[in-house]
């Protein structure tokens, strides 16, 4: 068993070795492809985080007619802060609006005086869990609230939120429809690649099946073959993407935000570092594969 | 050894490569495969390792009916057939050891047996010396005694030889014939098809003639181990 594990992968390498044109195609082929398809998924992730930071700024402005008293407002704040998917709850009174009123208003304060502190009305401002930050996350809060307490009118940026919500659809369709395009790019380019170099070598496998190999000893060099050329692929995919991660992305997207983002743009992360490189093997071995089907008759 | 029992093959309505064929080869026995180019001699040796599949008939090879061999059981009979072609089909990337260890490997023989055999099978074509040369080093008279050598390194019980001898000259196509008349000494049942008539006048040995995919004639020798075998 030992030997014969031996004997194929000594025969992948010596395959590699003796057509070091056809292999470095494929293997450059499957480094560009998953360099390809990784630096989409990290463009989408970015953007994505990137929404997620905004969405942070969105919490629900309630409006009362008439303010609670000092004796229920402890209580009050306390049954909305148990409500499900609130984070923070502030009150704002009457004159504390007027005041933040007149902060805004700056040098036409003055145009203030005069008016009654209590002409405002008071509001609770709710701040959100980060997965109610949507739009059917806030209809359920604002349910929950509706029957606490009866509510004047209601804020929390409607027509923002649902144009958030439209742009982060569209990015996850788009994102969804391109990967899966160059997904689908990939493999035919790979299985084509691939393809080739077994085409150059099909007079080896028809020899092969001449001498009386079965189809396993005739695959398995050549799925080895194909899993080692997608492994180093796939690290070469790797070592580019953070190349180019640290000189070009980060700088020229920091560039085209013209002013410094706010948070660090992310990199895969370990685990989808090695999905990367096993994305390789896998994608040489059924590039391969689906290749051998189609060259060796026995 | 071989039995055709009204075997036909056909690629198309107009198409007739192999006609009707009934015949039976004994073990150990030397058979020339004659008739003109386009007689079907190719496709006859090719139905033998399943390369084709005849359209109609049977075929029974060391007793083993080959018509509807299953693919996974094909290796396995090609381990008992050696076949060598005129365009000696070699590895030309591969050393001359290499292109003949290449058919134990593919057996699964361990190495200590392969280079052993390896090195036999080529002293008996007289090539031991050139184990690491390529293939394209050497002239196409060596080359085909790489591809003899790779033919019989597994003791095959068939040999089966497509004008072996066609882009070779008179002096090598003899050393070739001595080689294949060895192989028989010993054992080995050899089908050589050719259109060469001056080799079986040479080696006189049964000959087979098909003509149009028909077998036209079956003639034995006289006395097959006559002076001039």
């Amino acid at each position: 068993m030992l030997e014969a594990v031996r004997y194929f992968f000594l025969r992948a390498l010596r395959n590699m070795r003796q057509w070091p044109f056809l292999c470095s195609a494929a293997i450059l082929t499957m480094a560009v492809s998953l360099a390809t398809i990784a630096t989409f998924f990290l463009i989408v992730v970015n953007i994505e985080q990137l929404a997620a930071r905004w969405t942070q700024e969105i919490q629900v402005i309630a409006y009362v007619q008439t303010p609670p008293s000092p004796q229920e407002l402890p209580e009050l704040i306390k049954k909305m802060q148990q409500l499900d998917g609130v984070d923070q709850v502030a009150y704002v009174s009457p004159s504390e609006a007027m005041e933040r009123f007149g902060e805004r208003l700056g040098n036409d304060a003055v145009l203030l005086q005069g008016v009654r502190s209590d002409l405002l009305p008071a509001s609770f401002e709710l701040a959100l869990h980060s997965e109610f930050r949507s739009q059917q996350g806030i209809e359920k809060i604002i349910a929950q609230l509706e029957s606490l307490i009866p509510v004047d009118d209601l804020r929390y940026g409607q027509t923002w939120l649902e144009r958030f919500n439209n742009f982060i659809s569209m990015l996850r369709f788009v994102g969804a429809f391109l990967g899966g395009f160059l997904l689908f790019a990939t493999l035919f380019i790979v299985a084509n690649t691939i393809r080739l170099t077994l085409y150059a070598r099909r007079d080896e496998l028809e020899i092969m099946a001449l001498v009386g190999a079965t189809m396993r000893f005739i695959k398995i060099p050549f799925m080895l073959e194909g899993a080692i050329q997608g492994f180093i692929g796939g690290l070469l995919s790797l070592m580019f993407l953070s190349l180019s991660f640290s000189l070009i992305i980060s700088r020229g997207l920091h560039a085209f935000w013209l002013t410094p983002l706010d948070f660090d743009l992310l990199f895969l992360t370990a685990s989808q570092q090695l999905v990367l490189v096993l994305a390789g093997v896998v994608l040489g071995v059924l590039g391969s594969l689906s290749s051998l089907r189609r060259f060796v008759r026995i | 050894m071989i039995q055709l029992y009204n075997v036909s093959k056909r690629y198309s309505r107009d198409s007739v490569a192999v006609n009707d064929l009934s015949l039976k080869i004994d073990k150990g026995e030397f058979v020339y495969v004659t008739g003109a180019s386009g007689a079907g001699k190719t496709t006859f040796l090719r139905m033998l390792y399943v390369a084709e599949r005849p359209t109609r008939g049977q075929i029974l090879v060391d007793g083993q009916n080959i018509t509807r061999i299953r693919s996974h059981h094909i290796p396995y009979l090609r381990r008992k057939i050696g076949v060598v072609f005129q365009d000696f089909k070699l590895l030309q990337s591969r050393s001359v050891y290499e292109n003949v260890a290449f058919a134990l490997e593919a057996q699964g023989k361990k190495r200590f047996e392969v280079s052993k055999k390896v090195y036999q099978a080529l002293k008996e074509v007289g090539l031991e010396h050139r184990l690491q040369r390529k293939p394209q080093e050497l002239s196409g008279g060596e080359q085909q005694r790489i591809a003899i050598a790779r033919a019989l390194v597994v003791d095959p019980l068939i040999l089966l030889a497509d004008e072996p001898s066609g882009n070779l000259d008179q002096g090598v196509t003899l050393e070739i014939m001595e080689l294949f008349k060895r192989a028989n000494a010993r054992g080995t049942t050899v089908l050589l098809a050719t259109h060469d008539y001056s080799l079986h006048q040479r080696f006189p040995r049964r000959v087979i003639t098909l003509d149009e995919g028909k077998l036209v004639g079956d003639q034995r020798p006289m006395d097959p181990f006559g002076p001039e075998s």
